[in-house]
């Protein structure tokens, strides 16, 4: 906004030409984009954010729990204010009962552990600070008001028969069963699958669509997320025609107060299929408290308005308030290519942004296939890289749906993995929303996994330490009874047959109406019936780490139990991985952005794609594919169209493959790019 | 007789608009409110020459007192004298002047439109002044067209639809019957009626086949074509004559129901069949006209297009007056002032149509409900400065929206609409040639942010300019793809509104605008054969909401070129059978190629888009 606001200052003397207006305003961007990639939460900037939402919270007599993230996740201070809930209940308010995922779930903990039961407001204002942070990025201020409206049955929720949101599913992903996401320092060794200390943490309910949850900026730089607990219910926002008075939102509203994100990029205006995103329901002039005239830090803290509180994996109390890692520091996490790989993807249109374990050691650079094996026909790491610079040269060149100003391109997370799900690569553009790290592998595994013949015989094999009988969770839900349903409503040979599946043909089976958002009719085989059905209750893709969840939930509330593998989910681990993943180690995702990745006809893994619209994710990883095949000539490239899932139209409607977005170039009116392909 | 058919027609605004019938637009258009005083004139006119019965004064319009009668004196001495009274009766008595003619042998064929016909109003069909007035139309409509078309995001229609855009063929077939009857009581032959009852049912049956799924119902599995039958309800009306203010016969009426209004000559702010109370009348021997009216808008069938009287009122009002000064400023042009208020109370519905699409609140922006106040100040004329005929329409639109929907306004923000319009459409005739420029301007919204809704919209438009529905742009409704549930352009409409529909949706003053320079030319081939054309250049006034809905940028203004034609043939020189055949193409400017393709069969996509039309009408 700063920077807007000085160029139009300069434009507006009058005696300046359009060409120098034009010349200042490149120099100006040039000097701000070098100016605004070190900003950083600073300890006095987060005391002063967890003061002015606590002098709110308190002058509502509504006491909270306040947490501060930075950009890659750390959290910075969670802030239990005196009498603040203990626990929250997690509902959509459908009157859906315990035992359907997580609804309700604190009253199954509540059997167990009468006393002190969980979820906490902790973890609750964790999830939020998160999702604040993780779904933002310099082109887009999004919060889990926006998560909860692109997340439900419609878009938008409430719009009877128009098509589920275009997250679906993006709640449960930085999953703390991820084995891509980070744990706090403190907590890096529980199973030694992440020995990486640095990049985005994990967040102990996934993304919340509960409102309270803001992201942070300075100077239009986004540094991280503040969350906010005070209302004891963990739900979403069912209706988006009203406006909401959330006391969790207010009070994160005045905690934000001068870490705003510029004006322009605020969600509500950003537009998806033409709707507006959600931004607040509330502004800032609902305050009741001067956010600027707050206490000092350390004349509420210690017991007298509240106390920073332990959350076991996440935060040590005793650590007093962190500040933030600097985004783009090989510190935090995630740095420039040219700085951890030096070399690698010099191919690619333009600055290519990497992983690294919190050193100049890049975590995930292109390797060779595990399974198969290069000798068995498995990717090269030639081939690797060639697939995401590939995609990552769509990314650049390519129109970007949620972030403005217009015209600027897609910034994205590329994720691509072996038949095992093995990482073989992960990279991304240098601003693209942190959600989409965990994401975009969630995608690729979920395409190359649901494309090979012996999905179905995976998913048999489920067997949870928690579930009471083989096969089921500790909700009871038999796994084998999603494979069940796939073959009655697609055909016997379904998750054998070999059936190329996107991650946007999966998702047309995994709604809680088949066609999507068609309502009245039964729920897609992967999903539940809508009875039952809520975001908290999505189906296959929550039942296989619901598990895992839940054990995360206990141990870090203190309740007892050890903390979750770093691989989610009970299947078989692979040997590839040297038997410590599941093929599905960070989750299913079941929102469009992904394909497997053929050699001729033979299925060697799938690349996924995330942080932009799902139409530009689709596109990204399916003509980004499509390109490496040809600059290749080995042979790789997207299915078939002969075995892809667009082939199937059970119940009446037919599958989708992939929907490339129009207008989707820079600078080209092409259309229809991906026709044909 | 030929009036009452056109405002009939009219009514099925979706399928047949009054520019079909183009020799109507004279009558039918150019005084609208008293369409249908003229009509009946006309239709008494049949009763006149037969006898006139001798009256001891009679009355001379413009002179108070009625003056004596003075038979002619017998200056002539050449002349048969008039006949005595004492002479032998050579025919026998007859009861009135309707039976006279029977008697001489003419008879009445309900038959035949033409001649004396009881069901046309020739004679009473009861007492001494009650008459039937029956018409029965037959609209037959084909039209094929290219349309920009979605994919659904939940199916497909085909294996290996990638993109977003898919085939955009599309055809449409449509029978509406058109059932007018109207009562009328009054001495009609050279004075107003003093009652009329009208009551025009429609039926319509209706099928549309379409290339992708999702495009004619919500649900995908509902696949690509679609049945519909609807009996809609366009006119239910009493018309009262309240009274004569002059012994020229200006008058006063009220109608109450169902009736067709325009508020101005080409159809361009309202022109509908609405429930509505009107009191209309002229003064000074025609030269003044003026109507004043309430209507409260009916819910309309949403593949019809036709009034739905199942369904409850629309909480939208309109209320407007207006005044016609005739020969102003010169002789042969009449002059308009109208202001016209639209009260929209809708911000707290969800309307979902037929097709389980939803209505109100549009699906776009926010998505939150709104209502709205608009006062429309208009000007218009139509008529000839000498040689040149001109037809001009002017709005401006004032007024307020309780939430703009696009600009993402906290609770209680209001903003204001400011738009303005301005048609103008100059003629010439040359022997059987007629030459046409046509010029529009719509304002556009220049920020979609701000508190400030600055496109132009209508309350319902049917525009009978540049070309008609001839042309692609105004026949066709083209779906904003990739913008929201939303139509760019609106069927039978030239406004790129960005509203859900026509007939449900709301205004929308969020809108690009529009500038569209054209020109065209009627040829009377024959007298039984015309032949239209018209070119028109379009533009986007500005594209800024548009780049903002679809988060994209550098949106081009030129939406292309639109080019059409059409046969208009009348086998018998009459409005009895009219067929007409016509086509346009839309050649896809930079603008509209930003916005839009459609896929062709072997990955390629085509981006000229047409429409062909056949109608055939059959009167009775």
């Amino acid at each position: 906004m700063r920077r807007l606001a000085v160029m139009e200052a300069i434009c507006a003397v009058k005696r300046l030409t359009a060409v120098g207006c034009l010349l200042a305003s490149m120099l100006i961007s040039v000097l701000w984009s070098a100016a605004a990639v070190a900003q950083n939460l600073t300890v006095a900037d987060v005391e002063k954010i967890v003061s002015a939402a606590a002098q709110e919270a308190s002058a509502r007599g509504m006491p909270a729990t306040i947490t501060v993230v930075d950009r890659v996740g750390n959290s910075l201070a969670v802030f239990q204010m005196n009498g603040a809930p203990a626990r929250v209940s997690v509902t959509s308010n459908r009157g859906i009962v315990a035992g359907n995922g997580l609804e309700k779930i604190e009253e199954i903990f509540a059997a167990f552990f009468a006393a002190a039961n969980s979820p906490s407001g902790r973890l609750s204002a964790i999830a939020k600070a998160i999702t604040g942070a993780y779904l933002s990025s310099g082109g887009n201020a999004f919060t889990t008001r926006t998560a909860s409206q692109i997340i439900q049955q419609h878009f938008n929720p409430g719009e009877f028969y128009s098509p589920s949101g275009p997250l679906f599913g993006v709640q449960f992903t930085q999953l703390p069963c991820s084995d891509l996401s980070v744990r706090q320092a403190t907590n890096a060794t529980i199973t030694g699958l992440v020995s990486a200390t640095a990049g985005p943490k994990r967040s102990p309910l996934g993304l919340s669509a509960d409102a309270g949850g803001l992201p942070l900026y300075k100077d239009g730089v986004p540094v991280g997320g503040i969350g906010v607990e005070a209302d004891g219910i963990y739900t979403l926002d069912a209706a988006v025609n009203n406006y909401d008075r959330d006391v969790d939102e207010i009070i994160a509203l005045a905690g934000q107060t001068g870490y705003t994100p510029p004006r322009d990029i605020l969600a509500n205006r950003i537009f998806v299929e033409g709707k507006s995103l959600r931004y607040t329901d509330v502004s800032a002039s609902s305050l009741t408290t001067n956010p600027a005239a707050a206490p000092a830090f350390a004349t509420i803290s210690g017991g007298v308005l509240g106390s920073l509180a332990d959350v076991t994996g996440y935060y040590v109390a005793s650590s007093g308030i962190l500040a933030g890692q600097t985004f783009g520091s090989v510190e935090s996490g995630i740095a420039p290519a040219s700085v951890v790989s030096p070399g690698v993807y010099d191919f690619v249109n333009g600055t290519v942004f990497v992983l690294t374990d919190g050193t100049s050691t890049a975590r995930f650079p292109p390797i060779d296939s595990l399974n198969p094996t290069t000798a068995g026909g498995g990717l090269t790491s030639a081939e690797v890289t060639q697939i995401v610079g590939s995609a990552l040269n769509i990314a650049f060149a390519s129109r970007a749906q949620i972030r403005r100003p217009l015209n600027s391109f897609v910034q994205v997370t590329v994720s691509v993995v072996d038949t095992d799900g093995n990482i073989l690569a992960i990279a991304r553009t240098p601003d693209g929303p942190l959600f989409g790290t965990d994401t975009s592998l969630q995608k690729a595994r979920t395409a190359g996994f649901f494309s090979s013949a012996t999905a179905g015989a995976y998913l048999q094999s489920y067997d949870s330490p928690l579930g009471p009988v083989v096969g089921q969770n500790a909700l009871g839900v038999r796994l084998e009874d999603f494979l069940d349903n796939v073959r009655a409503f697609v055909g016997a040979g379904a998750l054998s047959d070999g059936i190329a599946f996107s991650d946007r043909s999966g998702g047309n089976l995994s709604r809680p109406f088949y066609p999507d958002g068609i309502d009245f009719v039964a729920n897609g085989p992967f999903s539940k019936p809508f009875s039952v059905w809520s975001p908290f209750n999505t189906g296959l893709q929550l039942d296989t780490l619901v598990d895992n969840i839940a054990m995360n939930i206990l141990y870090a509330d203190g309740l007892g139990g050890t903390d979750t593998n770093a691989t989610c989910s009970f299947f078989p681990t692979t040997t590839s991985s040297g038997n410590f993943k599941t093929r599905i180690a960070n989750g299913f995702q079941i929102f469009p952005g992904s394909v497997p990745i053929y050699r001729g006809s033979q299925l060697v893994g799938g690349i996924g794609v995330s942080g932009d619209g799902i139409d530009q994710d689709d596109m990204v990883s399916f003509l980004g594919l499509h390109n490496a095949g040809l600059a290749l000539g080995t042979g790789i490239g997207n299915a078939p169209a002969g075995i892809r899932a667009d082939n199937l139209a059970p119940g009446g409607a037919r599958l989708r493959y992939v929907n490339c977005p129009f207008r989707p170039f820079l600078g080209s009116r092409t259309q229809n790019v991906c026709n044909g392909k | 007789m030929y009036a009452m058919v056109n405002s009939a027609i009219n009514k099925i605004s979706t399928f047949v608009p009054a520019s079909i019938l183009v020799v109507g637009l004279v009558i039918g258009l150019a005084l609208p409110a008293k369409a249908g005083k003229e009509l009946i004139n006309l239709d008494a006119m049949a009763g006149e020459g037969v006898l006139v019965p001798v009256a001891a004064t009679r009355l001379i319009p413009g002179q108070d007192a009625p003056t004596p009668y003075m038979p002619p004196s017998a200056i002539d001495p050449t002349a048969v004298p008039p006949p005595s009274p004492s002479l032998p009766r050579e025919f026998i008595p007859i009861p009135d002047r309707w039976g006279l003619i029977e008697a001489v042998g003419v008879h009445d064929n309900w038959l035949d439109p033409y001649n004396q016909n009881t069901l046309k109003g020739d004679r009473p069909l009861f007492g001494d002044d009650w008459f039937l007035n029956l018409s029965v139309i037959s609209d037959t409509v084909f039209e094929a067209r290219r349309l920009p078309t979605g994919i659904s995001p939940q199916a497909s229609r085909r294996a290996g639809s990638n993109d977003l855009f898919g085939k955009g063929e599309q055809y449409f077939i449509v029978e509406n019957l058109i059932i007018n009857a109207a009562l009328i009581k009054g001495d009609t032959t050279y004075k107003p009626p003093d009652w009329e009852i009208r009551f025009t049912p429609v039926i319509s049956i209706n099928y549309a086949d379409v290339e992708e799924v999702r495009v004619l119902k919500a649900d995908p599995r509902e696949g690509t074509t679609r049945s519909g039958f609807h009996v809609g309800l366009q006119d239910a009306f009493v018309d009262k004559h309240l009274r004569n203010v002059s012994s020229r016969y200006d008058f006063e009426s009220i109608r109450i129901g169902i009736q067709p209004f325009s508020t101005d000559f080409r159809g361009f702010l309202f022109q509908d069949n609405q429930l509505g109370v009107r009191l209309f009348g002229n003064r000074f021997n025609n030269i003044f006209q003026y109507n004043v009216a309430w209507f409260r808008r009916l819910e309309k069938d949403t593949n019809s297009g036709l009034n739905d009287v199942t369904e409850d009122l629309r909480d939208d009002d309109i209320f407007l007056g207006n005044l016609y000064v005739q020969d102003f400023p010169v002789r042969g042009f009449v002059s308009q002032v109208t202001v016209v208020h639209n009260r929209n109370r809708e911000d707290d519905e969800f309307f979902f149509n037929d097709n389980e699409f939803l209505e109100r609140p549009a699906s776009f922006g926010d998505e939150r409900g709104h209502d709205y106040d608009v006062t429309y100040l208009g000007f218009n004329g139509d008529g000839h400065f000498g040689r040149i005929n001109l037809t001009v329409s002017t709005y401006y639109a004032i007024g307020n929206d309780t939430h703009n929907q696009v600009n993402g306004s906290f609770e209680g923000e209001e903003s204001d609409i400011r738009a303005y319009f301005a048609a103008v459409e100059p003629s010439v005739d040359f022997d059987w040639i007629r030459l046409r420029g046509s010029f529009l301007y719509a304002s556009g919204d220049s920020d979609p942010f701000d508190n400030n809704e600055e496109g132009f919209d209508a309350i319902f438009e049917n525009p009978q300019f540049a070309g008609g529905d001839t042309s692609y742009w105004i026949r066709q409704g083209i779906p904003f793809v990739g913008g929201g549930g939303v139509n760019l352009t609106q069927r039978n409409g030239v406004l790129p509104s960005l509203r859900t529909s026509k007939e449900h949706g709301q205004s929308n003053f969020n809108n690009p605008g529009l500038v569209l320079f054209g020109g065209g030319a009627d040829f009377d081939i024959l007298p039984e054969l015309r032949f239209s054309m018209n070119v028109n250049k379009l533009y986007f006034e500005d594209t800024s909401v548009l780049e903002a809905l679809r988060n994209q940028g550098d949106i081009d203004t030129d939406i292309g070129w639109d080019l059409s034609g059409a046969f208009i043939y009348r086998p018998f020189q009459s409005q009895n059978v009219i067929f007409r055949l016509s086509g346009a193409v839309l050649v896809a400017g930079d603008g509209f190629k930003e916005l839009y393709t459609t896929a062709g069969d072997d990955g390629s996509t085509k981006d000229l888009y047409y429409s062909v039309l056949a109608n055939l009408i059959l009167a009775y």
